[in-house]
């Protein structure tokens, strides 16, 4: 079975860009390696940490979303917690979350029909009171 | 009793101020997930030593405070946000 993922780590700051990109590609290529599908890469380069980590102030990082079988994330996994160059990662699922995102996507599109109608309708009446109401004031008048 | 005004001695008549109705601002930018590497929108949920906003004072939807903390702590853990900071003191 195959889902959704999405990997993020930090690389210390000691080493140069072309090591980052070394292990990003090592990442990847293990991905595609399993018949995975990387579907975005983001590389935010050097940045500034809200606090230091291992005595670092600075950090490069990287996001990779994937779709991959899950056994391959378990190894990945257990390959970024022995890099020592790597300071901290995170690997999370997103189809629960697409999923239940793309109920609630469905639900407000109902409710704002359902406006819609209300407020067309309500707009009727009231364009048929003011109607009603001029009539009134000729019969007056007359 | 006669209301109080202005122009008579005395205090002015109080003025009362009824509070705003507050509302989840996610449920209105018809946001359904938050990224915890949007960095810079978490920020206004976290006070000024890193805590986070109750869903009663920033009137976020149960929905989305759930998602929110989660975001916030994965933050946290990836040093987007940080954990805690002392408050500083005018000496």
């Amino acid at each position: 079975m195959t889902s959704r993922y999405e990997i993020g780590f930090i690389v210390t700051p000691e080493v140069n860009e072309e090591e980052v990109k070394k292990i990003t590609e090592s990442i990847t290529s293990t991905i595609t390696k399993a018949q995975g599908v990387i579907e975005n890469l983001d590389e935010w380069g050097r940045k500034k940490l809200a606090f230091p980590i291992h005595k670092n102030l600075e950090g490069y990082y990287v996001f990779v979303q994937a779709e991959v079988d899950g056994s391959v994330i378990a190894t990945l996994e257990r390959r970024l917690k022995q890099m020592e160059k790597v300071l901290r990662f995170i690997t999370l699922r997103l189809d629960d979350k697409l999923k239940k995102s793309n109920k609630l996507t469905k639900r407000w599109a109902k409710i704002d029909r359902l406006r819609k109608k209300t407020m067309d309708s309500r707009e009727e009446k009231e364009s048929e009171d003011f109607n009603e109401n001029e009539e009134d004031s000729d019969a007056t008048e007359k | 009793m006669q209301p109080r005004s202005s122009d008579g001695p005395g205090r002015p008549p109080k003025k009362y101020y009824s509070a705003r109705k507050k509302f989840c601002a996610f449920c209105k930018d018809k946001i359904t997930l938050i990224d915890y590497k949007n960095h810079k929108n978490l920020e206004n949920y976290i006070s000024e030593t890193g805590r986070i906003f109750p869903a009663r004072v920033s009137g976020t939807c149960a929905y989305h405070q759930k998602q929110l903390s989660k975001a916030i702590k994965r933050a946290r853990q990836m040093a987007l946000i940080k954990f805690s900071e002392e408050k500083k003191r005018l000496s």
